[in-house]
């Protein structure tokens, strides 16, 4: 049996005859064939020395049994690295960052134990799926919308924690968290915001509490292990309507983000768009390859011109009245027709609520709040899996031409292929640029990504352009990154977690912070 | 235009990752003078879009099992039907679908103490044959043995994978290499697979 870093076995094992006890023996994993479904799927370290491997997982199933699993494991210096629903794939799905920590896994902590639709809010235990959710609020008829992201299998509360981003006006997750029950690593429990007043009747309706506000501390964080979350939904809207803002010219981009820029920061356009460029990153052409390649912006345009394709695209939707909803399409018509050449393409609109039969004919529910399993069918044949390198770009026409042009350059230097450079406006004020890489059961391969991701996050850092979360293997990097006046910012996040959390036994190195007594070791 | 979902399909789609080659073994020639009892499966799950796999359905609804058809996505049938029958308690299943249908099934299907018990993975090769790796009881591996000679391999999948012990003996692995002809919608790789409740000592 593994044990987990400078813990001796008899400590070990003394500590899993106590987490029995609090869970039941049945809750407690330790066989290999049980320990190794907490593998990463995903890993770009898979089967190396490196691979971090737990020792064990056990799953409470309630707010008191998690008070006295910290304890125990404060007591015996057992690392524990929490998990909600462990399909955070991509960013090390149900694996810890240091191997032999113990998984807590609150998977069986899945009740919804309140959704207002008056108020529109829920509030969660982090082992509640989107689907759960989606499917409560479904069978109580309740007239609120959830934000999935895709896939969305994963928890509401892991991915907000996470700041995850979905598509809706919800789309900025952790913005939408309004009130947190903490087990904090002496096991005591804590709320947050309005919670924190007993008998409050506020706690999912106003974030801020009174004094310091606390919540973002407890966000890709290992201060604390959060039992229950309070989410803003959105009211059903009445209707839906869509449409594709198209530009032919790669520098039309930059008055085509500036009129975005403004929509977004004005609240005209409240949602995650896809960017595009089909012409410069759109799918594979035999005619057009050699022109993205080799050819000058120039002549991918005339191509472009030849053909009907558009140099950028910009698919945008709006929820809300019907009259609203149109009279926002119509003025986003008008703000973008000071752009030379400009096209519009009307798409999809519905009106709410939608039948079963009008549900199943739409090929992508994940924008209209069903959350879905389909992108895993979308996947290559033979994919292993994927991770993504996602620096966050300031929302300008012209940091997005820079930060397209040396990530592709990195490609293109290091071997790694043609790019495939996503962009979405998943947060407000920036956005996001999604490179995604192979993970495979090769090592070297691996290993090659693995250099090349790590060139990419220096370049970026070169940029002023830094990634808003990571897979565990690369949480160190990143962190690397945050370095301003020799690293203040980490030093905080250490002084933070040296004092709340002197053992160190939550969630050790998420996101480069290490508990006092391993920091040497990692520094 | 491109939609957000055919960018997002993009970019995944530019994950070309080849796969290991298996080592081929011998497979073993014996059959079991007598069958174990069967696992009882609670749905064949397949997917309408492949000839292989509506071979395999037709073969497992003859044998009187439940079938359920998919296009690529299992969203619907975990949804709409696993969902709400795993939250009852563990029931195995079955199927032969593409990769992506299995991989969340069996990740879903762990969190209701159950795992993938038998698994094929049906590669075309270029010579017109059809390689099938397999990994399972060590029964079932020497029933697959007979892959080795039949055209209609899907059908003897169904057959097969209808019959998994509900007592299992050790896992094993094995390689069988069989005749076949590639249907046009068949894609390179397929995988039939049951999902069992696992047992304890």
């Amino acid at each position: 049996m593994k044990v987990p870093p400078g813990v001796s076995p008899a400590d070990f094992s003394e500590a899993l005859k106590q987490f029995e006890d609090v869970v039941g023996k049945e809750w407690v994993f330790t066989a290999d064939d049980d320990v190794d479904l907490y593998r990463d799927s995903y890993s770009p370290l898979w089967s190396e020395e490196e691979e971090p491997i737990p020792a064990a997982a056990v799953a409470p199933d309630g707010v008191e049994q998690v008070q006295r699993i910290v304890r125990i494991a404060d007591k015996y210096k057992i690392p524990l690295w929490t998990i909600s629903t462990g399909k955070n794939l991509g960013y090390g799905g149900s694996a810890p960052l240091l191997g032999g920590s113990v998984v807590l896994d609150l998977k069986r902590m899945n009740r919804v134990v309140e959704v207002n639709d008056k108020n529109h809010y829920a509030l969660l235990e982090p082992g509640v799926s989107y689907f759960d959710l989606y499917r409560y609020i479904q069978d109580h008829k309740l007239k609120v919308w959830i934000d999935p992201p895709d896939p969305g299998w994963g928890s509401p509360v892991g991915n907000s924690l996470e700041r995850g981003g979905g598509y809706t006006p919800m789309h900025d997750h952790f913005d939408a968290v309004c009130g947190m029950e903490v087990v904090l690593p002496n096991g005591e429990v804590m709320r947050t915001g309005m919670g924190a007043l007993p008998g409050s009747e506020t706690w999912q309706q106003y974030k801020y509490g009174f004094g310091p506000y606390v919540h973002g501390i407890f966000s890709q964080s290992s201060l604390g292990v959060v039992t229950k979350m309070g989410i803003w939904l959105f009211p059903e809207p009445e209707a839906y309507v869509s449409g594709t803002v198209m530009v032919w010219k790669r520098d039309d981009l930059i008055p085509l983000v500036n009129v975005f820029a403004e929509l977004v920061s004005s609240g005209t356009f409240r949602g995650t768009v896809v960017l595009a460029s089909p012409l410069w990153f759109g799918p594979p052409d035999a005619e057009l390859d050699p022109l993205r390649i080799s050819g000058s912006v120039k002549d991918l345009e005339e191509y472009g011109a030849r053909k009907q394709i558009p140099f950028w695209s910009l698919p945008l939707y709006f929820y809300g009245p019907t009259k609203v909803v149109a009279a926002q399409w119509e003025h986003i018509k008008e703000k973008f027709s000071s752009i030379s050449g400009v096209a519009f393409q009307e798409g999809p609109s519905y009106r709410f609520p939608l039948s079963a039969d009008e549900l199943a004919k739409i090929r992508d529910t994940v924008p209209l709040g069903v959350p879905s399993l389909q992108i895993f069918s979308l996947l290559p044949p033979r994919s292993q899996g994927h991770i993504g390198f996602s620096p966050i770009i300031p929302m300008s026409g012209e940091a997005l031409i820079e930060a397209l042009t040396v990530f592709e350059g990195v490609h293109r230097e290091l071997g790694a292929g043609r790019a495939v450079l996503t962009i979405l406006s998943s947060f407000p004020r920036a956005f996001v640029i999604i490179d995604l890489f192979p993970v495979e059961r090769d090592v070297e391969k691996n290993r090659k990504m693995r250099e090349i991701y790590r060139r990419l996050v220096k370049e970026a850092a070169a940029h002023g352009w830094g990634e808003y979360r990571t897979h565990t293997t690369f949480m160190g990097d990143i962190s690397n990154t945050y370095s301003f006046n020799h690293h203040a910012l980490r030093r905080f996040h250490e002084t933070i977690k040296d004092a709340v959390d002197p053992n160190g036994i939550l969630s050790p190195g998420k996101c480069g912070i290490w508990p006092k007594r391993m920091r040497k070791a990692e520094a | 235009m491109s939609s957000r979902r055919e960018f997002l399909q993009m970019g995944v789609a530019a994950l070309a990752l080849p796969i290991s080659a298996h080592a081929a073994l011998s497979p073993a020639s014996s059959i079991l003078d007598r069958e174990p009892a069967a696992t009882p499966l609670y749905k064949v799950i397949f997917d309408e879009r492949f000839s292989s796999s509506r071979a395999f359905a037709e073969e497992a609804e003859r044998l009187g099992f439940s079938i359920h058809g998919i296009k690529g996505d299992m969203t619907d049938v975990w949804y709409h039907d696993l969902y709400a029958r795993w939250k009852e308690g563990p029931v195995a299943i079955a199927g032969l679908t593409a990769h992506g249908p299995i991989f969340c099934l069996e990740r879903l299907a762990w969190d209701q103490r159950m795992r993938v018990v038998f698994r094929a993975d049906h590669r075309y090769r270029a010579d017109g044959s059809i390689e099938h790796a397999l990994s399972g009881p060590s029964g079932m591996l020497r029933q697959a043995a007979a892959l080795g000679d039949e055209i209609n391999w899907s059908s003897e999948m169904a057959s097969l994978v209808t019959r998994c012990p509900a007592m299992r003996s050790q896992t094993s692995q094995s390689n069988v290499i069989g005749p076949t002809v590639k249907h046009a919608d068949d894609p390179e790789h397929l995988i039939s697979w049951v999902i069992a409740p696992i047992h304890r000592a």
